[in-house]
């Protein structure tokens, strides 16, 4: 027992000195000032937290989290064939299926996404076949919208949904499907019953990653959007360096982990059905 | 056996890291640390530098003046030599953070243009020697806008609706706003402020994009008509897209400048004077910029650049053009105004 403890004592010390330090500055920080030059100044204050409270943050929060929703239940919608076609095919194909799926992760994020520039852009790749087809005749403008930017986010984050779903179909007991089928139940209604409940874990997983890497993505929005439009990530970078202002920085950072944690938490709750939460009752 | 091969690589690696800290300690050469812009000067003649005086030159990068900011006020991190932006030059005198230069080790300082000296953000030049100058104008494409533009009434032109490009940072396009309806860049009146703003919310259905860093490669590709641009990336776009023009406009425009400056505590503050001194003579400066591509804010370095540095316009900016020019301001409080609507203006909230 007095071994385990003393074999966790660097991971303690490393998540202390590394995650929980930082986090409790910023904590500190957003209760302070900014004098004119942008200094932090060490009186407390709640003006970061009140500064949120205006329409326009509050409006830019709320479109961080329709996006955000967005792109987490796009990433599902593909994301969720693509790991059972991968789930439930032969070993060696497997191997190839999770190689394609995790090759865009050895490239680094800012090549991959300026690589959909050069696809998107009006003399791009895209535009120029669709002009020498002659379906259209001026290029359409695809980089610099909304859509681009659901796309980007879109594109970066499958695999980590796709991953943690496939790890939760490889592991079920197969031999479940064929009883469900000796019993009479149908394809759909055995998927419904058996498959999906089963691959729950994988979904919350997914969807958790997806959710909390896209909320804190700002170079996406910059890329593909022009900086067009902004996402809290954005406001929070740039109150730390254009407009050095740092204790409103702080709060919104404060905030937005609050609130997700929240949102996490909610969504963990609607996941479990009853049955679930009785059974860990009994438990 | 192969072990033994690998812990003898390692002892042999160990050792040669150990003999060079060594020589390192031992050799009397110094050393001087600039930290500054990526790309910001000629190679060789950081290395003519190093021959010369017999030093080494170290020389890291930021990306934007507020990273330069942070890191100098944390204590310096060692460097002798930073080239903040005008605004930073003025935030960090009164943050204190910056060495007086000692003009007695800089005999070349008379070569810099007089109207570069005695800038609004280092009135005598205490703290500070400009090392390139650039102007925000407005630079488009011939093959798209035909019109002659001299104002900037033309970015509102229907006519280049969804193909402007503005620099993302609220300072240039608020106040190329306010510039345009006659008032200061660095307007503190909050009448003034909305006024342009509103303006600005007009011209919103027709960017295309705000960006500072690939706005080159957006105007190269023709990706955007017309756009906000420093005369510095102007003559860049150029050199790739020849049909590309740029003018400043006859309202007036934003003046910057990069400088040369000492932080405070820096250990080599003579040898960093030894060095700038170095790039203010005529020959060493026309190499440079010939180089780089900027400006040249050294008078006497014109004889020795190349004709076709010496006709492009976008690099040697007339003087008419000049005169038409401001220098921002540090706004104190106000920043916050502009950060807000700034906000308004790239989320199409209020």
């Amino acid at each position: 027992m007095r071994k385990s403890k003393l074999m966790l004592a660097p991971v303690l010390l490393w998540l202390s000195i590394f995650l929980l330090i930082p986090m409790l500055i910023v904590v500190v920080i957003s209760f302070t000032q900014r004098d004119t030059l942008g200094n932090v100044v060490f009186s407390f204050s709640l003006e970061g937290y009140k500064t949120f409270f205006d329409s326009l943050y509050l409006g830019i929060y709320w479109d961080t989290l329709v996006l955000s929703v967005l792109t987490t239940v796009i990433c599902l919608l593909v994301s969720y064939p693509l790991a059972y076609y991968i789930a439930n095919a032969p070993a060696k194909m497997q191997k190839w299926g999770l190689i394609l799926i995790t090759i865009p992760f050895w490239i680094n994020f800012l090549i991959r996404t300026y690589a959909w520039v050069l696809l998107l852009r009006t003399q791009g790749v895209v535009n120029t076949i669709l002009m020498h087809l002659g379906w259209i005749q001026d290029p359409i403008q695809m980089l610099y919208t909304k859509g681009a930017v659901l796309l980007g986010m879109v594109y970066n984050f499958i695999p980590f949904m796709v991953l943690p779903i496939y790890v939760a179909l490889e592991q079920m007991d197969k031999r479940l499907l064929d009883a469900a089928s000796d019993l009479g139940a149908s394809r759909w209604k055995a998927f419904r019953y058996i498959t999906l409940p089963q691959s729950k874990s994988g979904i919350m997983t997914g969807a958790v990653l997806v959710y909390v890497s896209t909320t804190g993505m700002f170079v996406v929005t910059d890329i593909l959007g022009g900086a067009k439009s902004m996402m809290i990530s954005n406001i929070i970078q740039s109150q730390y360096l254009g407009a050095r202002n740092w204790p409103f920085g702080s709060a919104l950072s404060v905030i937005f982990v609050i609130t997700s944690l929240i949102l996490i938490m909610l969504f963990n709750r609607a996941m479990q059905s009853k049955a679930d939460r009785a059974k860990e009752g009994r438990a | 056996m192969k072990r033994k091969g690998i812990f003898g690589l390692l002892l042999a690696g160990a050792l040669t890291v150990m003999s060079i800290t060594a020589l390192g300690g031992c050799s009397s050469k110094e050393t001087l640390h600039i930290y500054s812009w990526a790309d910001n000067f000629d190679e060789q003649v950081l290395k003519d530098f190093e021959a010369k005086y017999n030093v080494d030159v170290t020389y890291d990068n930021y990306a934007n003046n507020e990273d330069l900011l942070a890191k100098i006020k944390a204590g310096g991190a060692g460097y002798d030599l930073i080239q903040p932006s005008d605004y930073m030059v003025s935030t960090m005198i009164k943050s204190q953070l910056l060495e007086p230069l000692d003009k007695k080790n800089i005999p070349n300082f008379v070569n810099v243009k007089k109207s570069l000296t005695n800038p609004a953000y280092d009135p005598g030049n205490k703290y500070s020697i400009v090392y390139m100058s650039g102007v925000t104008g407005i630079a488009y494409n011939k093959k798209y806008v035909k019109e002659k533009i001299d104002s900037w009434d033309a970015l509102w032109n229907p006519a280049y609706k969804g193909k402007v490009l503005l620099l993302d940072d609220n300072r240039e396009v608020i106040g190329m706003a306010l510039k345009k309806q006659g008032h200061s860049l660095s307007s503190t009146n909050p009448t003034e402020i909305k006024s342009a703003v509103d303006d600005l919310k007009k011209l919103l259905p027709s960017v295309l994009a705000f960006d500072t860093d690939t706005i080159k490669q957006k105007m190269i590709q023709e990706e955007g008509w017309i756009s906000t641009v420093w005369s510095g990336d102007a003559a860049f776009i150029f050199k790739d897209n020849p049909d590309i023009e740029y003018v400043v406009p006859k309202e007036g425009a934003m003046i910057f400048s990069d400088n040369y400056a000492i932080p405070k505590g820096a250990k080599n503050k003579a040898l960093a004077e030894k060095f700038i001194n170095y790039m203010l003579d005529p020959e060493v400066s026309a190499k440079n910029y010939e180089s780089i591509g900027y400006s040249d804010p050294n008078e006497k370095a014109m004889p020795f650049h190349s004709k076709e540095y010496q006709d492009n316009h976008m690099i040697n900016l007339s003087e008419d053009e000049m005169k038409r020019t401001e220098w921002i301001k540090d706004l104190g409080s106000t920043l916050q105004t502009y950060d807000r609507y700034w906000t308004e203006l790239k989320s199409g909230r209020e």
